[in-house]
Parts: structure tokens; C-alpha cells; sequence
């Protein structure tokens, strides 16, 4: 089976910008990245369900003629579960601009800590080493 | 009688998720639901663990479908097995969690929100185990994702929702490249059906198999938190509610683990990701131990050891003997068990003591008996101590691994015991200066005070900004200084539910309910070892099974065709 | 035998309520079992018995219990120290000890593991035991938590003999998968090749690190912050003994290999003479005795390590004889602590005259120790000395060294029990306490007698060592012989080389402690007490940096690396991988040139998206990208997916712009043009390997699809022409039935966010509006002539809000719109639509009545609550499933129900419909959901803010 130029391309595209959105430190784009990547996803499971055909309805295309109809009830889930999502997505960037006033992805404290602390016995303090072990 | 059996864990808790949506302003109601359906999912566990242990694997075709045309459901005694442990977890969860709810009312676990999401989650959970499907296999991943998700962020307190954040997006991530991965399967074998893709994937190049193999893994690794897939896990599971941390912690990295072995054993029979799974194993089981070693806080050390654990399933299921698989199997009952166990237990004594952080408790040993008791217990169990079903687990993967005799099976032989090492000097830290150090006794802290400061608030949670800014908490994060007066405006009408949902300060009390649920799974824990007999039996059995993947393909394929 | 270990775990388990009734007397009392156990050994004798209950065969650990000569000898020692020390504890802790019942229950349970580790026969249940002592020690060890210096006793005896342990398990697993899981087994015909070499060599390392031995043997001393009889019982008598039982178990099979004999006798040594040349400095009577204890276990490991009947025979006599005067001394130590309050040699002095028995029984003990004739130490040092002159498996020279280290051991041994005897009870009274001082607690015969006794046992062994060495004998006549002719254990050989050579020590060590002044010059000159405690700290902290530095670098707690790292993960695995795979693609260019078309556009929006910062222009690019999909979708034949796309993207749009609303217009936040490079370089590559993964795997793509049985299929048992429906509806019910799960837990999720502690607020009717919206309700009708308006809801708003032309068109479109969605839910089976499709448009109405009329006039739309809908929905959805298995069918089983109806015709009812309904259903609630929270709620929210002077400040935040 021989592959759709236009649709590698297309996947190409979409993957590479949404990864690009994805990795940002704004909430806003980090959604957009995955709305462009999932975009990216469903085209790549149209890619692999063959050539293009006659919408898969009986009576209005003959059976040889249909285009896969599975791959299109997949992509349709996938869809909808992103729509799903997406919307929850919005509502926690909503919630982080409540709380802090600003939509960005934060470090983790605790993580931040461990490291600090780090940083301080290799300058400092046998006494780490005894608490550490009672 | 299986087939009547099967769909039900799943269509139960789906139907009460509806249920109790409807009853959405009768929180005693709710609660009603929940237990009852719960129950009867365990109920039905448990009969379909007798059944397919005696008859074998069966399967049914949703809908009289054809098979391959319709989606499966198998039951075979891997996925009894999962399903009967997750199903006792949900239960005892849920207890513990009805019992907080009593006491907290809305605070904690809003009932009108945690029921009917914790539901969907359970169903999501029982479908991954009994899905005989791969996309079916994604679809109820996003289940338990989404409902995940929106129990991570329960309260939507700062902390929740950044590590929501952290949480949503990596999730994200791997079910995109689950997704990829289910469309390379349907592209080079044409079906979803995964014990047809076993019989095809054979007649796959090998060079493609192995692209589709490490995709699918790469997603899995993900969900199963394997090093270096990992890092998201200990920045969001401790923060959420007591109950929520317990069953994620048990239960969801589980269920990546499961997808693994069946990837290993039914996918692709080839053991051709042998070596990369091995290397993964040790790396994750050292990696995630000694992450356990340098915290102060309780629940993130839990975390770190959750993630060090997974290192020994994925352990097993490389070594892929059925020593080794079926040590993997043991090892996931016993960690799903201990794990939850253990973060009820820390959920007690964050209520008792108000603090999770190393540097604000002590003295429990003195002053909490009974609490101190049922941490120890689990706790040694998770350090490996014999006879506890952690060093029943850990000592068949030894043996897999010597039987195995590879220089990288020795290699994992090593790491394991030394992770079971690093583990129990964990919890042994633990249990000397929560339990053994007098609380009066002051804490060595290296650096400077503006260091103790922060250590103290990186102990106590985070409270919620908007908390900060009205009532003032010490502890508010430097950021919320920031647009704090402003924030506070916008939150006045949030905060106060916000700051209620927060972790409170200072002791909480514990209804009858919590105590029950935690002694009752650190109970079943230490029955995994009285029982340890017919247990390690089944496990031999099940991973017999999964050595011969005809074993499930015929179940599947022949049966249902008796069906069709 | 396994009756009597249950039997005191189960006394371990009412210890503590027995506690709570008896005080401290539990203790004694709790005696009686070790006491009744000592007695059916003693009954039983060594005579040969195994007890065989399976447990997990899997993993081959089973309850299989052995009785031998060795460990009959093992066990008697444990239950009757076990019970003396009890009783003795009876009277040495305080009647308010703080934690007496903790400290009784694990004794108690400690009896009970250590008769099980002597007796266990099984390797995996030996190490089962083994590491139970381990954890009541760590515990007894602690016993005094307060102290900081117990704590890390505890933790430092953990650590070092688990670390021990887990090398020895490895050791077992692997003898059990070469050779054997039973002990005798193993030993009667041991496996061999290198990894055996390996794995005895890992279990003596066990044995070791549990018996102190140099390296490890710190952990000893530190532990003496256990209750002194503790310490008696666990830190000489008992747990100690555990390494030296085991090495004696496994010589009789393993001594010739590998370097069992040169690991075991150099470390043997090297501790017998460095605990000897340390406690011989110590002042503190009981780090006295435990360098001592380090000693006598080293010399023991060497004696029962060689591997010949001489030395068995020499290692067991001597066992023996430390179990007693060892625990004796330990005994008397806590009667002098409890008496006088002090353990320390410089403050004690003149104790003798005041208390001559004590001084008596500890005198009599130390003789002991030191081995002086007529003791069993002295039987059991000729007895080495014999072995040791006759070196048989030994070269001469290695031979001749381990005697001289001996003779120099036992010589430090003599002169340390004398400094013992003299330190406790010798000098005089310090003049600043007259003789019997009040300091003096009364000494209870209950804490001397357990001394007395073990006193009078070493004694007694020595004397009549014919009569009692008959288990002894039996177990050394498993080793070959050192030397012709049958040595036997006896006070009296004759003059053998052996006796002088006895003497000549006893003199040395005796001058040794006379001239003890010189002698401690000496050793201050010499040093020679490397401090092993410091070593083990810096392993420690070490450790604590490297999982600290671990952490650090793995843990950073940034989302953006933990991406990258994943992403980087894809791109060297399947990347490779697909290196590997690559052949030459066979690629079309397109199905048809429109699709290149739409692609471009599609592209341009996407990068266009990338590059911009104004927040609702990228969102709208993203958008248009979408509805380009949706094209694409059409062009491939696939109208439902289409359509869907089209109203998802919609939708999706409506929400973005909901929460925009809240968020400044463009994204302040930059990033460094090398962070942006740097994404470049993981996004693009990651975007390559997608598609040539997709390529790939098209190319290897042969076998056809299920998928081409759907099309008859649907329409001869799905009963619809519509293929995807069909197949969403019935054919793939299962996984739709879930999806939908996912839009209700989504949509609950978006309420909680917004709501926190509830799922959803009420509807708000203009009928209970906030008393300003209702104010400005009034004004708006009253300054209005003509009845009415086009909206109610909307009168509520400001007037600056309202635009009439839109209420104008929704009061139109609205009911046509509603009508629409209905269409396609029923027309779906067989046309493009259906529930998904349905719902979207349904919501989409109600998003125009929100835009046009504010959240009032939504509440009117939808005055019922979101719940319901959701719960509703999925009711239907699922119980059509659960009706299937009630119905006698399988679970989603769709039934075609045919009939006519007067006017309209045939009616074709599908079951599937129903499910079809939910579905729409829970599509209508999630949008509902949604404006409700982030529309409707938010609006409420600032307007309160607004009505409240306060909310000047707002501006800031919001626009």
C-alpha cells in the first residue's frame, strides 16, 4: 500500500509546531500544541486507513468504493475525548490565573528544595549525616 | 456464567457514575451508591478469579459481533487477578475517603464530585484489565486519565493544580504516542483485536515490528512511571487528597505496568525488547530508591519508592521466564495492596499531627501506639522484610534472575537487593524521626534559617494562595506575594472554599471509617503472606499462561467464533 | 519444634496486655516459655528430627524445620539465656519503664525468631528469620528513642546487617538454584562451579557482617545502648552467634571452596586481636565487654570456620563457654549499673567489699573469660591450640601464624577479664562515698541469681565437658580429622604442648595486667583503633549527597524537561529503530490536488500559530488550522468526521474564548532565543520521525482489514446504512459507551474547578436574580414603551452589553438550530450525524442564547441542572447494555423492532437509538456544563465584584 505525500507532510507539520506549542512555559499554547498534535495524530490515522473514497454509507457508495470506515469511528472518539479534555485543560488555566495571576507552567517546590538543600551540604554540615542515619 | 459476569465491573460503576450524577444534591444517597457498586464489583472480581481459575480463559464478543469485527472482552487470570486486587483497593479507598467526606463535609472530596468521577475511574481501571481490544485499551486509559485528572485537582488548591498542570500534559503526551501506536498496529495488521495482531504481527518485518514495539512501550513506560519516564509522578501524586494519592499510587502506574506485560507476552511473543527493558528496570528500581533517600516529606518518599518498585515488575517481565512474570505479578499485587495501604496510613497521620514533612514530626511512637503499629508493619513489608509479601514478590524475581544467569539479569539481581536496601533505610528514616525522635527535640537543619523557613514550608502543604492572602498564612509562596492583594480580590469569593479544601494546618480528627479502611487493607496485606501458598500459585499459573500466548489467542478466537 | 516458636510469637503478642495487668513481673512470668521449650529440648536430646509443613513451593519456602546436634546445642543456649535474661529483666527495668509493654512483646517475639533461625532447615526460611532479628534488635536497640545516640545505634545495626543479609540472600537463592533450599541437603552434597564460589562467599559475608566481624563490626559497641540484659541476650548470647552457627552449619560442606578459608580465618583474626586490643582500653564496663564479645566471635568464626573436627570440636566447646560467662558478665554489668548507677571504671571502685557475692559472681564469670582451668574456656582453648599445632587442611606457615595470633588474642582476653574484675569491684571506695553509700540500690536476688547461675554453667561445662560433650562430638565428627588418632574435649591431656602453651598465655596476659600502666603507654603509642564508626558515617552522608545530586539532576521539577526528556526518549529509541527499518517508501503524491491545497493552508495557520503572541489570534489560527482538517476529513470521504471536526473545533473555540476573557491578550512570558532553538531541535526531528514512522508502517502494511466486513454488516445486523455510525453506535458500542464517561468526568471536572466544593451551581432565573441585575431588569422594561423584549434573560444585562440585532437572530435561529441537532440524532443511522454531531449543534444553540442574552437568559434556555443531563445520559447509554444482558442477549446487543404506524409508514426502531440518545445527551450537558462554569459563574463573580467597591482593583487583573 503506498502512502499519501500530502497527509506525511501534513503530520510532519502538525507534530513539529505542537511540540514546539507543548514545550512552552504559557498554558495557553501548551494547549494549542496539543490541539495542533492530536490534529496531527488524527491525520496520521486517516494516512494509514488507505486511499480516499465514497463517504462509507450503504446505498449512497458501493462497497469496494467506501473509504475505511473504522480508522473515521476511531478518529471520531479520539476527537471527541480531546474536546473533553481540552475544555478541562482551559478551566485549570483559568483556576492557575485565579490563584497566582499569572498562566504559566510553575517548577515544582518541593523538587526546587531538595536541590537547594543539596547545594547547601556540599558546602556544609557533618551533622546531616548523623541525622541522616538517626 | 463468565460471559454474563464479564462486562459487568465495568457497566456497574458506569451506571452508578449516572446514578449518583442524578442524585446529584442527596449526598447520603450518593454515598449509598457508591459502596453498593463498588461491592458488587468486587463481588463480581471475585467470582470471575474463581471461575477462570478453574475453567480457564474465556472470552465475549460485545454486541454477537464477529470476532476481530467487535470488541472482546477476555477474561484470563492475569486480568482476574489485577481486576479482584484493584477492585479490594477501590473499595477500601472509597471507605476511607466516605469516612473523610463525613467528617470534612464538602472540604476535602466534594461527595457531589468525588463520587461520580471516582466511579468512572474504577470503571476505567476494570475496562483496561478485561479489554481484549487495543484501541478499546486506549479508550479506557482516557477514562481513568480524565477522571484522574479531575480528582488530582480536587479542591483546586495552587499546589493541586500546578501538579494538574504537570500531571494533564505528560498524560497527554503518552496517549498521543498510544494512539500512533494503535495506528501503526492497523496499518500493518488490519485488525485491533489483540489476540489477532498476535497471530499477525508474526508475519510483520521484524524491523517494522520492533518501531511499533518501542512506540507502544514508550507510551506504557510513561503511564507505568519507568525511568526516565518518571519524573512527573512524585511532583503530582503527593499532593493530592489522602484517599486519591492512595489509589493512584496503587493502582494507576499499575495499569501501564499490566499494558506492558501484555505488549511482552501477547503483542510481541519475540522477547526482542529484552535488553532494553532490563536496562530500564535497574535504572528506574536505583534511581527512584535513592529519590527516596534524599526526601523529608512522607508522601513524596512513597512516591520515589512507587517509582522505584515498578523497576522490579519491569524486572520480571523482562526477564520473561515464567519465574520471572510470575514473580512481576506477585510483586504487582503486593505493591498495589502496600502502597495504598500506606498512603491511607500517612493520610491518618497527616490528620493527627497536621504535617507530612520529616522536619515538623515526632514522637508518634509515644503518643499515637496503634497509628505507629500500622505504619510499621507496611512499611517494614515495603522495605522487604521476609515474610511480608514484598520479600515473597522480590525473592522469586531473585531466583528468576539467577535461574536467568545473563550478566544483566545478575545485574538486576543487584539492584534489586540493593533497592530493597535503600528502601527500607528510607522508611527506617522515617520511622526514627516521625516516630522515635522526640517532637521536642529540634531538628538538624542544614543552612541558614531563611533555609529552615523554606524547608518548613515545603513540609507543611503549600496552602492555597488565596488562603495565604486572607487569613495570612506564614507559609504563602514567595510568587503569591506577587499579585496577592490583587488575587485576593478576584478570590474573595473562591477562597474561602479554596483554602478549605487546602490541607489544614494543625491536627484533624479521624472517623471510625478511615481507621477501618487503613487497618483493613494493611490486614489483607499481611493475609497476601498467610495465603502466600494458593496466591504464588495462581500467579505461577497466570504467568504459565502468558509463556504461551496461544493460550489467550485461542480463547479468544475459537470461543468467540462458538459465540458469533 | 514449630509449636514452640509459634508458641512465643503468640506470647509475644499478649505480652503487652499481660504488661498492662502484671507491670514488669510479665516479664518473669513470660519465662516460664523459653523455660518450658529448654525443658523439651532437654527431654527430646539431640536426637535428629525434621518437621515439614509447605507454604509457597513456588518460591520453594516452605515451614521445614531440622533438629540436629548443632542446633539442639543452639536452641538450649537461646531458651535458657532467653530465660534467665527475662527473668533478670524482671527486676532490672524500673516499674514505670517507659515502653515496657513495646520492649516485653519484642523479647518476646525476639526468643521466638532466634529458636526459629537455629532450627530452620530450609535456606529461604532461615534468612526469614535471620532478618526478623535483625528488626526486633533495630527495635530493642532504640528501645530508648529519646536518645539520639540509640537512634542511630538502631539505624547503624539495621543498615549494616541488612546489608549483610540481602548479599547472604542472594547467596542462598543461588546455592538454592545450583544445589539445594535445605541446609542439609546442600551441605551433604554441595553444588559447585563459579557462581557458587560467588554465593558462599556472599552468604559468609552475611554471616560476617551479623557476627561483627572486621569490617563491619562497629555496629556491636554502638548497640550497647540497649538495656544491658538486652545486650546480654542479643549482643553476646544469641543474635551475635547467628553468623558463627551459620559458618558451622555450611563448613562441614563448603570450607574447601573458593575462599571461604582465607576470607573466614584472616577476618577471624584480624578481629579477635583488634577487640581484644580495644577493650582493653575502655573504661566503660560494658564497651569492656562488648569489644570482647567482638573478639570471642572472631576467634569462634575461626575456630568452626577451618573446616576439621579438632577446631569443630574447639568452636563449639568455646560457643558454649561465651554463652555463659559472657551473658554472666553482661548480667553482673547491670546489676553494678542498677546498684550503683554507674558503669564507668573511674567512678566505680570499693563495690567488692560492699557487695562480695556480686563480686563473687562477676569474679568467677571473668575467670572464665579469661579461660583459666578448670573453665570451659580453658577445655575449649587447649582444644585450639591442639587443632591449630596440627594444621591439616592448613599450610605450616598459615599454621603457625594463626596460633601466634591466637596465643596473643587469648593472651589480651586474660589481662582484659582481669581489668574487668578490677574495674567493677576493685580499689577502694571513693572517699567521698562512704562504704555501703546511699547510691546503692538494694541488689534483688532476682537480678544476681540468672548471673549465679550462668557463672556456676561455665564452671560446671568445664568440669564435666566428658559428660556433656556428646552433641558436640556428634556434629564435629561430620569434619574430617586435622591429624591422626581422635582428639577428645578434657579438662586433662597430660602435659601436651598445647597445656604449656595454655599457661604460658594465662602468665603473659596476667603480667600483662599487672603492669597495665606500661602496657596502656604502649597501646597510646601504638594506636591501632581505626575508627570503622567514622567510615560508616562518611558511607552514609556519601550516600545521603548521592541521592541527593541524583535527585537534583533528574528531579528538576520543570514540566518543559520532563517533556523533553520524554520526547528525546522517542527520537533515539523508535528513531533508531526506524533507521533500521528504513526501505524505500512507495508515496502518491494525493488522492487529489485539493488536499495539497488545504494542506498548505493548514500549515500556514499552524506556524503562523506558532509565531504569534497575541493570545486569541493564535487561538483562531489553531481554529481555521482545525476546520482545514475537517475539510480534508470531507475530501477523504469521511462526512461524519467532518461534520464533527467541524462542530468539535467550534465548540472547543467557544471555551477558549470563555476563558480568555480572564487572561491578558497576549502572552507576556519569553523565552531565550537558545530555549527556542533548542525546542526547534527536539520539535522538528520528533515531527520527521512521526511521519516517517507512518510511512513505514504503511509500507509493511499486507494483510487486509477487518474493517471490510463492516459495510454488510451494519446493515444486516447494525440495520443502518451509516457505517461509522453504525459502527460507533453497536459495532464499537463499547468504546463509545466509555468515551462518552469521558465528557461526564470532564465536565464534572470543569464545574469543580469553577465551583470547587460543588459540582454546579443553580440555574439562574431571571426570577431570582442578584437585587442589582434585577434593579437594572426594572429600569430596562420600564424605560421600554413596546411590550417585551426579545430575550428576557437579557434585560438583566447593562444596556452597553446588549446588542438587539443578535438577540434578534438567536430568538429566530434558536428553536430551528434545536431542531436541527434532532435531525441529525435520529437521521445518524443512516445518514451522516448522529448523537456526537447532534449534541455539538444542540450546544452550540445554546451557547448563541448565552452570547446573545447573558447567564440569565442561558438559565432560561436550560433551566434544569447540567447533572442531570450528564447522569441521564449515561443511565441510558450504559443500561441499554445492561438491559442486553437482562434481555437474555449479550451486553450491548442491538434488536431491530419493525412496525407500522397509520399515517407515517414503516417505523424501523433500532435499540441502538436509545444509546444513541445518551449520547447526545451527555454531549448537551458537557456544553451546558461548561457555559454554566466558565460563562455564567465567572460573569456572577465579577459582577459581584463590580457591585462592591473593591472591585476597581479588578481592572487590573482581568482585561
Amino acid at each position: 500500500m503506498s502512502a499519501n505525500a500530502v497527509y506525511l507532510v501534513l503530520i510532519a507539520a502538525l507534530f513539529s509546531t505542537g511540540v514546539y506549542l507543548v514545550l512552552d512555559r504559557s498554558l495557553t499554547r501548551v494547549l494549542l500544541g496539543v490541539l495542533l498534535i492530536s490534529n496531527g495524530v488524527n491525520v496520521l490515522i486517516l494516512a494509514v486507513s488507505g486511499p480516499a473514497g465514497g463517504p462509507p454509507i450503504v446505498g449512497v457508495t458501493p462497497f469496494e468504493d467506501m473509504s475505511d470506515p473504522l480508522p473515521q469511528a476511531l478518529i471520531l472518539t479520539a476527537i471527541v475525548i480531546t474536546l473533553g479534555v481540552a475544555s478541562f485543560f482551559l478551566a485549570l488555566t483559568y483556576r492557575s490565573w485565579v490563584l497566582d495571576s499569572r498562566e504559566d507552567v510553575l517548577d515544582d517546590d518541593e523538587d526546587v528544595r531538595v536541590a537547594t538543600q543539596q547545594r547547601l551540604e556540599d558546602s556544609d554540615s557533618d551533622v546531616y549525616g548523623q541525622e541522616g542515619t538517626g | 456464567m463468565v460471559s454474563v459476569l464479564l462486562p459487568l465491573p465495568v457497566l456497574i460503576p458506569l451506571v452508578g457514575a449516572g446514578v449518583a450524577l442524578v442524585l446529584g444534591r442527596r449526598p447520603k444517597a450518593q454515598r449509598l451508591v457508591s459502596l453498593v457498586s463498588l461491592t458488587a464489583v468486587l463481588a463480581t472480581a471475585v467470582a470471575l478469579l474463581v471461575l477462570v481459575d478453574r475453567e480457564g480463559p474465556s472470552s465475549l464478543e460485545v454486541g454477537r459481533w464477529p470476532v476481530g469485527i467487535g470488541i472482546s472482552l477476555v477474561a484470563d487470570r492475569l486480568s482476574v487477578l489485577m481486576l479482584t486486587v484493584s477492585a479490594t483497593v477501590t473499595l477500601g479507598v472509597l471507605v476511607y475517603a466516605v469516612g473523610e467526606g463525613i467528617i470534612d463535609g464538602a472540604r476535602g472530596t466534594p461527595v457531589s464530585i468525588f463520587h461520580p468521577t471516582y466511579l468512572v475511574l474504577t470503571a476505567g481501571v476494570s475496562n483496561a484489565f478485561l479489554t481484549g481490544d487495543l484501541f478499546n485499551l486506549y479508550v479506557g486509559f482516557e477514562v481513568l486519565l480524565a477522571a484522574s485528572y479531575v480528582l488530582l485537582t480536587l479542591g483546586g488548591t495552587a499546589a493541586r493544580v500546578r501538579a494538574g498542570i504537570t500531571y494533564v500534559v505528560v498524560s497527554l503526551i503518552s496517549s498521543f504516542f498510544f494512539l500512533v501506536g494503535i495506528a501503526l498496529v492497523y496499518a500493518t495488521t488490519g485488525t485491533l483485536n489483540m489476540a489477532q495482531i498476535s497471530v499477525r504481527m508474526a508475519e510483520v518485518p521484524l524491523e517494522v515490528q520492533t518501531v511499533v514495539h518501542l512506540v507502544l512501550l514508550i507510551a506504557f513506560g510513561i503511564k507505568a512511571a519507568i525511568f526516565p519516564l518518571s519524573a512527573w509522578l512524585p511532583d503530582s501524586y503527593p499532593t493530592a487528597a489522602a484517599p486519591v494519592t492512595a489509589v493512584f499510587a496503587g493502582l494507576l502506574t499499575k495499569v501501564g505496568v499490566y499494558a506492558i506485560i501484555r505488549t511482552e507476552t501477547l503483542l510481541f511473543t519475540d522477547s526482542s525488547m529484552r535488553t532494553v527493558l532490563l536496562v530500564a528496570a535497574v535504572l528506574t528500581m536505583v534511581v527512584g530508591a535513592l529519590g527516596a533517600v534524599a526526601q523529608s516529606d512522607i508522601k513524596r518518599l512513597l512516591s520515589f519508592t512507587l517509582v522505584s518498585h515498578i523497576g522490579y515488575m519491569v524486572f520480571g517481565i523482562a526477564l520473561g521466564s515464567q519465574q520471572g512474570v510470575a514473580g512481576a505479578l506477585f510483586y504487582v499485587a503486593h505493591h498495589i495492596l502496600i502502597q495504598t495501604a500506606l498512603f491511607l496510613v500517612v493520610g491518618l497521620v497527616e490528620r493527627r499531627a497536621g504535617s507530612t514533612s520529616l522536619y515538623r514530626l515526632g514522637g508518634l511512637a509515644a503518643t499515637a501506639p496503634l497509628l505507629s503499629l500500622l505504619f510499621f508493619v507496611p512499611a517494614m513489608n515495603l522495605g522487604g522484610i521476609p515474610p511480608l509479601s514484598g520479600f515473597i514478590g522480590k525473592a522469586s524475581l531473585l531466583q528468576a534472575g539467577v535461574q536467568d544467569g545473563g550478566p544483566l539479569a545478575w545485574l538486576g539481581v543487584g539492584a534489586g537487593v540493593l533497592t530493597s536496601l535503600l528502601t527500607l533505610y528510607a522508611v527506617a528514616k522515617v520511622w526514627n524521626r516521625a516516630f522515635w525522635r522526640p517532637a521536642d527535640e529540634k531538628p538538624v537543619v542544614p543552612g541558614d534559617t531563611d533555609v529552615v523557613d523554606r524547608l518548613d514550608r515545603a513540609g507543611a502543604h503549600e496552602p492555597d494562595v488565596a488562603t495565604a492572602v486572607t487569613i495570612g498564612t506564614p507559609g504563602a509562596a514567595d510568587r503569591a506575594a506577587a499579585g496577592a492583594t490583587i488575587t485576593a480580590a478576584v478570590t474573595t469569593p473562591v477562597a474561602d472554599e479554596g483554602d478549605a479544601s487546602a490541607p489544614q494546618e494543625g491536627p484533624q480528627p479521624a472517623s471510625r471509617a478511615m481507621w477501618g479502611a487503613a487497618l483493613g487493607l494493611v490486614s489483607v496485606t499481611l493475609a497476601l503472606t498467610v495465603a502466600a501458598g494458593p496466591i504464588t500459585r495462581v500467579a505461577a499459573t497466570a504467568a504459565e499462561n502468558l509463556t504461551r500466548p496461544e493460550v489467550y489467542v485461542v480463547a479468544v478466537l475459537v470461543t468467540g467464533e462458538e459465540q458469533g | 519444634m514449630i509449636a514452640l516458636v509459634a508458641a512465643h510469637l503468640l506470647a509475644a503478642c499478649v505480652a503487652p496486655l499481660l504488661v498492662r495487668r502484671l507491670g514488669r513481673d510479665a516479664l518473669a512470668v513470660l519465662g516460664l516459655v523459653p523455660a518450658a521449650s529448654l525443658v523439651w529440648l532437654l527431654v527430646q536430646g539431640p536426637a535428629e528430627r525434621v518437621e515439614r509443613v509447605t507454604w509457597m513451593p513456588e518460591i520453594h519456602l516452605d515451614l521445614v524445620l531440622r533438629l540436629d546436634a548443632l542446633s539442639w546445642l543452639m536452641a538450649v543456649v537461646v531458651c535458657a539465656i532467653g530465660t534467665l535474661v527475662l527473668v533478670h529483666t524482671s527486676r532490672y527495668l524500673d516499674r514505670d519503664h517507659r515502653g515496657l509493654q513495646s520492649l516485653t512483646g519484642n523479647l518476646m517475639a525476639f526468643t521466638g525468631v532466634m529458636l526459629g533461625l537455629v532450627l530452620a532447615e530450609n535456606t529461604l526460611l532461615l534468612f526469614v528469620f535471620w532478618e526478623l532479628t535483625t528488626i526486633f534488635s533495630y527495635l530493642l536497640i532504640g528501645e530508648d528513642s529519646r536518645r539520639k545516640a540509640s537512634r542511630r545505634a538502631a539505624m547503624q545495626a539495621l543498615v549494616v546487617t541488612t546489608a549483610g543479609g540481602l548479599a547472604m540472600l542472594v547467596g542462598l537463592v543461588a546455592l538454592g538454584e545450583t544445589g539445594s533450599y535445605e541446609l542439609s541437603a546442600l551441605v551433604a552434597d554441595p553444588p559447585s562451579g563459579r557462581v557458587v564460589d560467588v554465593a558462599v562467599l556472599l552468604v559468609v559475608i552475611g554471616a560476617l557482617s551479623k557476627s561483627a566481624l572486621f569490617p563491619l563490626h562497629f555496629w556491636l559497641p554502638a548497640a550497647m545502648a540497649a538495656p544491658t540484659p538486652i545486650s546480654a541476650f542479643l549482643h553476646a548470647a544469641a543474635m551475635v552467634k547467628a553468623g558463627v552457627y551459620l559458618v558451622a552449619r555450611l563448613a562441614p560442606g563448603f570450607a574447601d571452596v573458593g575462599l571461604w578459608r582465607p576470607v573466614v580465618i584472616s577476618l577471624g583474626l584480624t578481629t579477635l586481636v583488634l577487640g581484644a586490643w580495644r577493650a582493653l582500653r575502655q573504661t566503660d564496663l560494658k564497651l569492656l565487654l562488648a569489644f570482647g564479645t567482638v573478639s570471642q566471635l572472631g576467634f569462634l568464626v575461626v575456630l568452626v570456620g577451618l573446616g576439621t573436627r579438632e577446631a569443630m570440636l574447639a568452636g563449639l566447646a568455646m560457643l558454649l563457654a561465651h554463652a555463659t560467662f559472657k551473658a554472666a558478665l553482661f548480667l553482673v554489668v547491670g546489676a553494678v549499673d542498677h546498684t550503683t548507677g554507674t558503669r564507668d571504671i573511674r567512678e566505680l571502685g570499693g563495690l567488692g567489699r560492699r557487695k562480695p557475692v556480686l563480686l563473687v559472681v562477676g569474679a568467677t564469670a571473668a575467670a572464665g573469660m579469661a579461660g583459666l582451668p578448670p573453665f570451659a574456656a580453658f577445655v575449649g582453648k587447649e582444644a585450639a591450640y591442639e587443632a591449630l599445632l596440627h594444621p591439616g587442611v592448613l599450610s605450616p606457615l598459615a599454621a603457625g601464624v594463626a596460633l601466634a595470633v591466637t596465643a596473643l588474642g587469648s593472651g589480651l582476653t586474660v589481662a582484659y577479664s582481669a581489668r574487668f574484675v578490677w574495674g567493677a569491684f576493685g580499689g577502694r571506695t571513693p572517699a567521698d562515698a562512704p562504704a555501703d553509700a546511699p547510691a546503692d540500690h538494694a541488689l534483688s536476688p532476682v537480678l544476681l541469681v540468672p548471673a549465679a547461675v550462668l557463672a556456676a554453667a561455665t564452671l560446671a561445662i568445664g568440669l564435666l565437658i566428658p559428660l556433656l560433650d556428646g552433641p558436640v562430638v556428634a556434629y564435629a565428627d561430620l569434619l574430617p580429622a586435622g591429624y591422626e588418632g581422635t582428639y577428645e574435649l578434657a579438662l586433662w591431656h597430660g602435659f601436651s604442648p598445647a597445656l604449656w602453651l595454655s599457661l604460658t598465655v594465662i602468665a603473659l596476659g596476667l603480667l600483662a595486667f599487672v603492669r597495665r600502666d606500661a602496657v596502656g603507654r604502649f597501646q597510646e603509642r601504638v594506636g591501632g583503633h581505626g575508627d570503622a564508626d567514622l567510615t560508616y558515617r562518611r558511607t552514609m552522608r556519601g550516600l545521603d549527597r548521592l541521592a541527593g545530586a541524583v535527585t537534583a539532576a533528574t528531579q528538576t521539577g520543570s514540566l518543559p524537561r520532563y517533556l523533553t526528556v520524554i520526547l528525546l526518549v522517542v527520537l533515539v529509541l523508535p528513531g533508531a529503530a526506524l533507521a533500521g527499518a528504513f526501505r524505500s517508501w512507495d508515496v502518491r503524491a494525493w488522492d487529489t490536488p485539493l488536499q495539497a491545497v488545504v494542506a498548505v493552508g493548514i500549515i500556514a495557520c499552524a506556524v503562523a500559530a506558532v509565531r504569534i503572541r497575541q493570545r486569541l489570534a493564535a487561538v483562531v489560527l489553531v481554529g481555521v488550522s482545525g476546520y482545514g482538517i475537517g475539510i480534508l476529513f470531507a475530501l477523504h470521504g469521511a462526512p461524519d468526521l467532518a461534520l464533527t471536526q467541524f462542530l468539535a473545533e467550534s465548540v472547543t473555540l467557544v471555551v477558549f474564548v470563555l476563558v480568555l476573557r480572564r487572561l491578558p491578550k497576549t502572552i507576556t512570558q519569553r523565552h531565550s532565543t537558545g530555549r527556542r532553538l533548542a525546542r526547534m531541535a527536539v520539535a522538528i526531528p520528533v515531527g520527521l520521525l512521526m511521519a516517517g514512522v507512518a510511512a513505514t508502517a504503511i509500507g509493511a502494511g499486507t494483510q487486509d482489514s477487518v474493517s471490510e466486513e463492516f459495510p454488510a454488516g451494519a446493515y444486516d445486523f447494525g440495520g443502518g446504512a451509516n457505517v461509522v455510525n453504525v459502527t460507533l453506535v453497536d459495532i464499537r458500542a463499547w468504546d463509545t459507551m466509555l468515551e462518552v464517561s469521558v465528557l461526564v468526568v470532564a465536565a464534572t471536572g470543569v464545574a469543580s474547578l469553577v465551583f470547587i466544593d460543588r459540582r454546579t451551581g443553580t440555574p439562574q432565573h431571571s426570577g431570582h436574580a442578584s437585587a442589582a441585575d434585577a434593579e437594572r431588569g426594572r429600569r430596562v422594561r420600564a424605560d421600554r414603551s413596546e411590550s417585551g423584549s426579545w430575550l428576557r434573560g437579557s434585560e438583566m444585562l447593562p444596556r452597553a452589553e446588549r446588542s438587539v440585532v443578535l438577540e434578534v437572530i438567536t430568538r429566530l435561529l434558536f428553536h430551528p438550530i434545536v431542531l436541527v441537532s434532532l435531525y441529525l440524532l435520529f437521521a445518524g443511522h443512516n445518514a451522516p450525524g448522529g448523537g456526537f454531531a447532534g449534541g455539538l449543534v444542540a450546544g452550540l444553540a445554546l451557547v448563541l442564547r448565552y452570547l446573545a442574552g447573558g447567564r440569565y437568559e442561558l438559565g432560561e434556555a436550560a433551566p434544569l441542572d447540567a447533572g442531570l443531563l450528564l447522569g441521564g445520559g449515561l443511565v441510558l447509554a450504559g443500561g441499554t447494555g445492561v438491559l442486553g444482558l437482562l434481555g437474555g442477549a449479550d451486553v450491548l446487543q442491538t434488536a431491530i423492532v419493525e412496525f407500522a404506524m397509520p399515517v407515517y409508514g414503516d417505523v424501523k426502531l433500532v435499540t441502538s437509538l436509545f444509546f444513541d440518545i445518551g449520547v447526545y445527551l451527555i454531549v448537551v450537558g458537557l456544553v451546558l456544563d461548561v457555559l454554566r462554569s466558565l460563562g455564567a459563574e465567572l460573569d456572577r463573580k465579577e459582577a459581584e465584584l463590580q457591585d462592591d467597591p473593591s472591585g476597581a482593583r479588578l481592572q487590573g487583573v482581568t482585561s
